[in-house]
């Protein structure tokens, strides 16, 4: 379950942020997840869960969690075409070339949250 | 109220990892960051390596398991000095863990520190510890497919070693398949076949580590 544990960075992200803004409930947290990130939504979501009943954090036991889903992409070395790979292992569809640059997929980053 | 933050979600880890860079730096301590699947050989590795190398250089290790300080006993018995980081339970090392056990060693007399991985090919792929090479261990027994299987892990790391050589002779591994694999995700990667056991192609591995020490001292 690596997505316990990085639900615990976004944790404690969330309480080293609200602890300065002094917001002591927070109803709402924002992420996306690229899908090449090694990330399941699925997975997230129960962490979600399982943090929001501990009574050591600041996530309310309603909180929601929203994940934005980031499409991956990649960018031909060879022929420069734009396309959208099925894996990490990037294929051109035109030229076939193996190997891709991605440029959109990889990111899990916390976004936003909302609270009071 | 709502708070923007658009932070990576390793912030945190990465924070640390650029301490312990730093610290690397400043000391001229070479960490190499050994990572597989479990049973891949790799404490094994190490012991072979830390015999070949302990007259050349100051080698220090940071164990990585789940439980148990069984891998720090087995290098401590070479002399090296070892440290064990138990995760209980974590999956992988984190570069916040690294930086908690790096006052335990005097980074100025060491010249080589190995980080050995909690046996995974998933999640230490992600985390950055700080060090200057990954190196990946991928034994005999586990298959070539697992570079394709497991591409973030073998696309972020600079050296391959395919151990347990000595096996190839009773098992299906195809080597030939697995460098063509790798060149796929990740051309500029080293592939080197060895053998802990036999010390076959130990040498190279070996000329690879002294070569990364003599850069790394010269910068």
């Amino acid at each position: 379950m690596h997505e316990m544990a990085l639900m615990g960075e976004i944790v404690q992200l969330l309480e080293q942020d609200a602890i300065n803004r002094k917001i002591d409930a927070i109803t709402r947290v924002e992420v996306k997840v690229g899908t090449l990130s090694n990330v399941l939504p699925e997975a997230l979501e129960m962490a979600f869960d399982a943090y929001k009943l501990q009574p050591t954090n600041r996530l309310t036991e309603t909180a929601q969690l929203i994940i934005h889903i980031e499409q991956a992409k990649a960018v031909c070395v060879i022929c420069g075409q734009e396309y959208e790979p099925a894996s990490r292992i990037a294929q051109c569809p035109s030229c076939q070339f193996l190997g891709g640059r991605m440029i959109a997929g990889e990111t899990f980053q916390l976004l936003a949250y909302e609270g009071s | 109220m709502r708070i923007e933050l658009e932070v990576d979600v390793l912030t945190n880890n990465n924070r640390a990892a650029q301490f312990n860079r730093r610290l690397f730096e400043e000391t001229k301590t070479l960490v190499i960051n050994v990572m597989s699947s479990p049973g891949a050989g790799k404490t094994t590795l190490l012991e072979k390596t830390i015999e070949a190398l302990s007259s050349e250089f100051r080698i220090g290790v940071i164990e990585g398991d789940l439980a148990t300080e069984k891998d720090a006993e087995r290098i401590r018995a070479l002399g090296a000095q070892a440290i064990q980081i138990n995760t209980h339970g974590g999956c992988h090392l984190d570069a916040r863990m690294i930086a908690a056990v790096l006052p335990k060693f005097e980074l100025d007399e060491i010249d080589l520190l190995f980080i050995e991985n909690v046996g995974n090919l998933v999640c230490p792929s992600s985390y950055d510890l700080g060090q200057q090479h990954k190196v990946a261990v991928l034994s005999v027994p586990e298959g070539n497919d697992k570079i394709v299987k497991y591409p973030t892990m073998f696309m972020r790391t600079e050296l391959v070693l395919v151990n347990k050589i000595d096996l190839l002779p009773y098992l299906d591994f195809d080597i030939v398949q697995a460098k063509e694999d790798l060149i796929g995700i990740n051309p500029q990667s080293l592939l080197l076949p060895v053998s802990a056991k036999t010390g076959e192609g130990m040498d190279q591995w070996l000329r690879w580590i002294r070569e990364g020490i003599a850069q790394w001292q010269k910068q």
